[in-house]
């Protein structure tokens, strides 16, 4: 084949201007975006309609809201509000901005290709940087453009007034996004760029964790007073709204307050501070992300050129025996060694998982968020110390124990990902994969749960018996509820290369979950038999006989009435009738479902993979 | 008459107190394939990194037809290509816009972009698949648009990472010849390979470097008479020269050599 090539050029072509080479990448992202809707499938089309709509409903509703609150209020006390409001919408554009600089500006796969071209770095970041400006709109609308429009709007503000809502808007956006992307600096420098993938999943967990406690803080504060008024309280923080003038937030609801009072150019000269303040910010940060990657103080995300490498401390000793020959030789023309133990292979399954839920940060989060949870619950104990909420905490914290550990449990055979061959290819397939699977599944699990058990039930003070019983049950229950989520695992796992933590289709985990709950309510019957319950005896005492009449209902009926007649016998017979019933059951799930789930640990697993729209299945493999 | 197209001096990369890439002095001609050889982890790819620009030395200079890559990067830029070894595009592109798209940042004018677009597909044989999205693309197809997207542009320095993995032989056999047709037009090629034997067929010099210091360059004729074993291999000279603490000494008097 003859191969045509041009010659080589002679000199550079002509240099373009930023506008155009703005232009040029621009509307390379706008294809890229572009090509990413039209490829969609109708489903995700119509689920993002319906994330858009709710959204939109969210936003009306809050708007109203502020709106509401607004109404009640002086328009001093309604300038501090809207300090607050920049402050939290400031916050929020801080946190959201950090994760997408981060993804736009480290991960981004096309930095190496654009880096490359004759394109000044200026106009990449320039592209990139709108990206992350795009990413804060939401925000900035829901906490800046909004409460500006709604002020203007209860207080009937001249069109100039919107004016200097769009300044100040635009100023708080371009400063919350400018923050992002400085932290955003300091955290590419921290994270090396092969645990780039995990930092985001972190931040952007970190994020939602705060958020989420930020918005449950009025409902604790309503909780404990019964009746919360923003009005007064706002009245009361006379002093705090006054040290906030001198920050950005601050600034910004001066010039609302000042163009609502007629004071249009006073009003207007906070405003351009912030909008001159924002654009400073942002050239900052624009300077020094340039200078950053440029002068390899953060590295591409890419290859291993990036990775940091430690100063070696000890040197290895080189042995001339140990030549490479030598070891083939002693590998290959050496003795038999005999067979070890499958215990060996079954703790080295549940070692490497250990270790690879202690070494990928975003494993943490599945382990934080019952804390978190469980904190809510114990706040709302602290704050309202009834009766009914020290029995509703520790009924939350059996049912989430048994929820945990399956959904725990149900990660197991996604994590092994692409690397699903291995698992299938050892003469280890059957019960040392699975008993070792169980074992890295319900360790850090029961660590964590039973911690939490006994020591919330040491706080609300539960009597040792209990605790002890409590303890007990929670081992039963996790191992009962890890087999059924190991089962759905081994049989629905799937992993998905740009979100490596969703493992499992979502309808094995609903169906585990199901299975769960029907497995809780067997063994709460069992209890009940052990437990005879006073009140529930005095209602079956009262109850005529029931026959069976034929039909699904009489069916339903007849059933529970049987089910219920154990606990009217002697104690002998009701305590082994329980014994029998609980021990019974949960023999036939766990050994039911780890039995199941070795059978097809033998047969061979396979890990669906999912990349965007497609998902396909790799060649089944076998022992 | 030969000029000097690729050249560092003093070319040093540190991070922290570790140096990767020790005071690298090399020169590259016009119309000469130079193969780039090491060990993993030698500083192979940091060196790719800093002559391409997408990473500032610590130290010394590098030139890209005489335009010193940190001072005048947009020039050197434009009369470059690199083809790295782990190739990243946008999925969410067609081959044919990507390499439009690429051309127009390398300010190839409009009228030829789509022809050259067509014969670069053409011969490297992605003409069916051309409007379907990268992300559908195997390995050696993407490294395939890389390397049409590298020759859009007629650059007159091409730098290239490990360029044959992932390819299937008629594909490499391609690129080989390409390869040499360019540096017939007058281009120098710079490969960083660990596949010693298209270094010896292909490359008409070669340079070893081991924990970041240059330790031989020459033709590979010139290294064995500088290892003293005249019928060896590349891949012989190769290992005797980046081997164990034996072949210190040896080492040693080839850098004084």
């Amino acid at each position: 084949m003859k191969i045509l090539l041009p010659p080589p050029l002679t000199d550079p072509p002509p240099e373009q201007s930023f506008v155009q080479d703005f232009t040029l990448l621009f509307k390379a992202q706008m294809r890229v975006t572009w090509n990413k809707m039209r490829h969609r499938s109708l489903g995700t089309l119509i689920g993002m309609a319906v994330l858009l709509i709710s959204l939109l409903a969210i936003l009306v509703s809050l708007g109203f809201l502020a709106y509401g609150s607004l109404q009640t209020m002086s328009p001093q006390s309604a300038q501090g509000f809207l300090s607050l409001l920049f402050m939290a919408g400031l916050a929020s554009q801080i946190f959201f901005g950090i994760t997408a600089a981060f993804a736009a500006l480290y991960m981004s796969d096309d930095l190496e290709l654009l880096f490359m071209t004759p394109v000044p770095l200026k106009v990449v970041f320039a592209v990139k940087s709108l990206a992350v400006i795009g990413s804060n709109l939401f925000t900035a609308i829901l906490f800046t453009f909004l409460p500006g429009v709604f002020y203007g709007l209860l207080f009937h503000a001249g069109a100039s007034f919107y004016i200097l809502v769009f300044l100040v808007g635009l100023g708080l956006w371009l400063i919350g996004t400018a923050i992002a992307e400085l932290i955003n600096l300091l955290v590419m420098r921290i994270v090396p760029p092969h645990r780039s993938k995990e930092a985001v999943g972190f931040i952007g967990a970190f994020a939602g964790i705060l958020i989420a406690l930020v918005f449950q803080l009025p409902n604790l504060l309503i909780s404990k007073n019964n009746k919360f008024n923003l009005a007064d309280w706002l009245a009361g923080q006379e002093q705090i709204f006054n040290v906030m003038n001198f920050f950005p937030w601050g600034w910004g609801s001066l010039a609302l307050v000042k163009g609502i009072s007629g004071n249009f150019l006073t009003g207007l000269g906070w405003s351009l501070l912030l909008l001159i303040m924002g654009v400073f910010l942002f050239l900052i940060a624009f300077t020094l992300l340039e200078l950053g990657f440029r002068r390899g103080f953060i590295s591409l995300s890419q290859g291993e050129g990036g990775k940091r490498r430690k100063r070696r401390t000890t040197l290895v000793k080189v042995d001339t025996a140990s030549h490479p020959q030598n070891t083939i030789n002693s590998i290959f023309h050496g003795e038999v060694t005999g067979t070890a133990s499958p215990w060996l292979g079954m703790w080295a399954v549940a070692k490497k998982d250990l270790l690879s839920m202690k070494r990928d940060t975003r494993e943490w989060f599945g382990y934080l968020t019952p804390l978190i949870i469980m904190l809510f619950f114990v706040g709302q104990f602290l704050f309202s110390q009834v009766e009914s909420s020290r029995v509703s905490l520790i009924t939350v914290l059996m049912m989430y124990t048994v929820m945990f550990s399956g959904n725990m449990a149900l990660q197991s055979f996604g994590r092994e990902g692409e690397s699903d061959w291995l698992l299938n290819s050892v003469p280890l397939a059957g019960w040392p994969v699975v008993w070792g699977k169980l074992l890295a599944a319900i360790l850090p699990t029961l660590l964590l749960m039973e911690t939490m058990l006994v020591g919330t039930a040491m706080i609300i003070g539960v009597s040792t018996t209990l605790t002890i019983t409590l303890a007990l049950g929670a081992v039963l229950l996790s191992l009962g509820s890890s087999a059924i989520g190991l089962f759905y695992s081994i049989n629905n796992c799937r992993f998905n290369p740009d979100s490596p933590q969703q493992r499992i289709s979502p309808g094995a985990s609903m169906l585990m979950y199901l299975i769960n709950l029907f497995f809780i309510l067997i063994l709460a019957l069992g209890m009940v038999y052990l437990f005879r319950p006073n009140e529930l005896i005095s209602v079956l005492q009262q109850l005529p006989p029931i026959t069976f009449e034929g039909g699904l209902r009489s069916g339903i009926i007849y059933g529970f009435y049987l089910l219920s007649r154990p606990l009217l016998w002697p104690a002998t017979w009701r305590i082994l009738t329980g014994i029998i019933v609980a021990v019974g059951v949960w023999s036939l799930m766990f050994f039911g479902f780890m039995a199941a789930t070795v059978r097809q640990s033998r047969k061979g697993f396979r890990v669906e993979l999912v990349t965007g729209r497609k998902k396909k299945f790799r060649k089944k493999s076998t022992n | 008459m030969e000029h000097v197209l690729i050249k560092t001096q003093q070319l040093t990369k540190r991070y922290g107190p570790v140096s990767v890439v020790k005071g690298l002095n090399l020169e590259v001609k016009s119309g000469e394939i130079f193969g780039f050889l090491g060990p993993n982890g030698a500083g192979k790819t940091t060196t790719i990194k800093m002559l391409t620009g997408l990473l500032d030395p610590s130290e010394g200079e590098a030139f890209i037809c005489g335009y010193d890559i940190s001072k005048q990067p947009t020039q050197a830029k434009a009369l470059m290509a690199y083809v790295p070894d782990q190739p990243k595009l946008y999925g969410k592109l067609s081959a044919r816009e990507f390499l439009h798209l690429v051309a127009a940042l390398y300010r190839v004018p409009k009228d030829i972009i789509a022809e050259r677009t067509e014969q670069l597909l053409g011969m490297f044989e992605l003409g069916d698949r051309v409007d379907e999205l990268l992300e559908s693309y195997s390995h050696g197809m993407r490294q395939k648009v890389v390397l049409a997207a590298a020759l859009i542009h007629q650059p007159k320095v091409i730098l290239l990472d490990e360029p044959t993995v992932g390819l299937d032989p008629a594909s490499a056999r391609l690129l080989k010849d390409v390869l040499q047709e360019m540096a017939r037009q007058g281009a120098a090629i710079f490969v960083s390979t660990h596949i010693l034997e298209i270094a010896e067929r292909m490359c008409h010099r070669v340079g070893i470097l081991k924990d970041g210091l240059l330790i031989a360059q020459g033709s590979p004729e010139e290294l064995r008479q500088k290892v003293g074993h005249s019928g060896e291999s590349l891949e012989d000279i190769f290992l005797e020269l980046t081997g164990g603490h034996e072949n210190a000494e040896l080492i040693h008097s080839l850098e004084e050599g």
